[in-house]
């Protein structure tokens, strides 16, 4: 027994189409572990290969090499998903069915029944205030409706395991926060939450940890402190145009950039490195009128890592 | 099985909505009432089928019977193969079909499930076209003939083996007018080819090339035109099938494109 809920290991998906003369690599060689009670947010542009690392964990694509385990069962057990919640993108409900209907088709595929099962369909859509739609047709929902029965649909089974593929897409922002508190509430209840999102700003949020994906390939994986802060950049204003007084190799090795009339920005590694290089600055006699701390966001980590990324294949 | 179950049910319920139900009903009802205004006119069938009615094996009325059995059935079955063309294309849509898998249920349950609910559909639609002729037929001429029920099972059981082929079109397309393409054409042209070719021009054919073609492809194409010609003849009117061929191979053949679709389907990526 493991205390992942998720396991991946060598995991690769090659997409071919067009009778094999296309191919799309879409996941590679990917090696993950997510462990139990936890937000994992999984971030990348647009075909990283996100959706389809939920697809393949839920039997939904098959690997083209490597394994993977979810709930300490191999994948390829379709019993193990009797406690997985999903929300894919682009959900479509059968649209001559009504939002009850929907969670009872759901629940009941999941095992569900009875008294239970109306109870939990009330308490679910009480949840994402979609009570006074049970009976609409879910032609008539709205797209934040959608996403709110997906969500309660993904919730219906009350698993220990959810994957939610860009859950607040098209829901406004008091609906997002709403569901944002309804995922962290799910996490103190000791569930794992595993979401794809584009929104950087909320899965900085709500997040434990995030992996960032990119052409099939995990670039990063970490909480999201380790990712944003790991190297810490800091703005400077100083007097004069002295810069040119500072040894070379200093100044690659802070990375002091000019940014602005005055301004520089340079990167150290901890405190005891800022200090050091203040002495060099100072010791060379520059004089600093301002200094302030710059923290990447999640957003500005995302971008330059994404580009470095392009840069090396380009080499 | 209790998946399947809830898969046939949720079948039923979305024919209902897509108002299957109601188109299948309104046909119905026309062919019905068009039965009895013929009836109610037509004093002369009355006066033959009087004149007979003491005889034993109620032949006039099974003769009626049959006459509207022919295109009756053959109504059914294109209804059927219309109404129920999109019940696996719509399953394997994207977005809907994501969602199914993510469930405890396997692949095989999920195909079995469409499976048995277009069937009960079907079934419960043509038994009311079925019971409603034959209660006009009964009553008018007070000759009860059970039998006539039988086409029920035989109209069923021919749209079985030509949903099974649209199954394998829908898993393999994911639309539905390939598979109701197909099943138009087995239906309309190629069974009832192959069973004039068997049946009537076998005898004249001399090359054995041309014969062991009409052969394999005679004993693999269902013979639909033979399941609701003969042998349904046969059933309504009481007497026993004389070759089960047709019903086993037919049967033989549904297995096979059933099974044929579960393994494609077992291995396809959504
Ligand atoms: N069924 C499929 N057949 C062929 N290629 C596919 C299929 N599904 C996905 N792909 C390809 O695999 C790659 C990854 O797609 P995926 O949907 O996993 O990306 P994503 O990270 O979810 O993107 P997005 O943020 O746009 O949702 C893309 O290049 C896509 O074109
Ligand atoms: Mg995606």
């Amino acid at each position: 027994m493991s205390l992942n809920v998720i396991e991946t290991s060598d995991l690769t998906k090659i997409y071919s189409s067009s009778f094999g003369k296309r191919k799309v690599e879409a996941l590679t060689n990917l090696d993950l572990n997510v462990s139990g009670g936890m937000i994992f947010g999984l971030l990348g542009p647009n075909g990283a290969g996100k959706t389809t690392l939920i697809k393949l964990l839920l039997g939904i694509t098959f690997p083209t090499s490597g394994s993977a385990k979810i709930l300490n069962k191999n994948i390829g057990n379709y019993n193990v998903k009797d406690k997985v919640g999903y929300l894919p993108e682009n959900h479509k409900y059968p649209p001559y069915l009504s939002g009850g209907d929907v969670l009872q088709l759901f629940g009941k595929l999941s095992g569900m029944d009875g008294t239970e099962l109306e109870k939990k369909i009330d308490e679910m859509l009480q949840l994402v205030q979609l009570s006074k739609w049970k009976k609409t047709k879910v032609k008539n929902y709205s797209k934040g409706m959608m996403q709110r029965l997906g969500l309660a649909q993904a919730m219906i089974n009350d698993p220990d395991l959810i994957f939610l593929d860009e859950p607040t897409d098209g829901v406004d922002p008091i609906g997002r926060k709403e569901i944002r508190d309804i995922l962290i509430e799910l996490k103190n209840k000791g569930k794992t939450i595993f979401l794809n999102s584009h929104l950087l700003s909320e899965v900085e949020m709500i997040t434990d940890r995030v992996g960032i994906l990119n052409k099939g390939k995990l670039l990063r994986e970490g909480t999201v402190k380790e990712l944003t802060e790991k190297k810490e950049e800091y703005k400077i204003a100083i007097e004069g145009d002295t810069v040119y007084t500072l040894p070379a190799d200093f100044v690659l090795k802070i990375n002091l950039k000019k940014m602005d009339k005055d301004y520089y920005s340079f990167k150290v590694d901890n405190t005891l490195e800022l200090n050091n290089a203040l002495d060099v600055l100072r010791n060379n006699g520059i004089i600093i009128k301002e200094m302030t701390q710059q923290k990447n966001t999640l957003e500005e980590m995302f971008i330059s890592l994404i580009k470095e990324a392009e840069k090396e294949n380009v080499q | 099985m209790k998946n399947i179950w809830i898969l046939t049910w949720f079948t039923l319920k979305e024919a209902m909505a897509r108002k299957v139900f109601i188109f299948f009903f309104i046909i119905s009802l026309l062919a019905i009432l068009i039965t009895g205004l013929v009836f109610a006119l037509s004093s002369n069938i009355n006066v033959i089928a009087g004149g007979f009615k003491n005889m034993p094996f109620n032949n006039p009325v099974t003769m009626i019977e049959m006459m509207i059995v022919s295109p009756l059935s053959s109504l059914c079955l294109l209804l059927a193969i219309f109404a129920s063309a999109s019940f696996v294309p719509v399953m394997l849509e994207k977005g809907n079909i994501d969602l199914l898998l993510s469930k405890p249920v396997s692949r095989d349950q999920l195909l079995w499930g469409k499976f048995f609910g277009g069937i009960l559909v079907v079934l419960l639609n043509i038994a009311f076209l079925v019971l409603g002729v034959w209660l006009i037929i009964s009553i008018k001429f007070s000759n009860w003939n059970f039998s006539f029920l039988n086409i029920i099972l035989s109209v069923t059981f021919t749209f079985a083996v030509l949903y099974s082929l649209m199954i394998l079109f829908g898993v393999l397309t994911k639309s539905s007018t390939a598979g109701m393409m197909v099943a138009y054409f087995v239906f309309i042209i190629l069974s009832p080819l192959l069973f004039a070719a068997k049946d009537k021009f076998y005898g004249m054919i001399e090359s054995g090339f041309v014969k062991a073609l009409i052969d394999i492809f005679y004993y693999i194409i269902p013979k639909t035109s033979e399941l609701l010609g003969n042998i349904t003849t046969d059933i309504i009117s009481g007497k026993s099938i004389e070759n089960y061929q047709p019903i086993l191979t037919s049967f033989a053949f549904l297995l096979l494109t059933m099974g044929i679709s579960i393994s494609i389907f077992r291995k396809k990526d959504f």
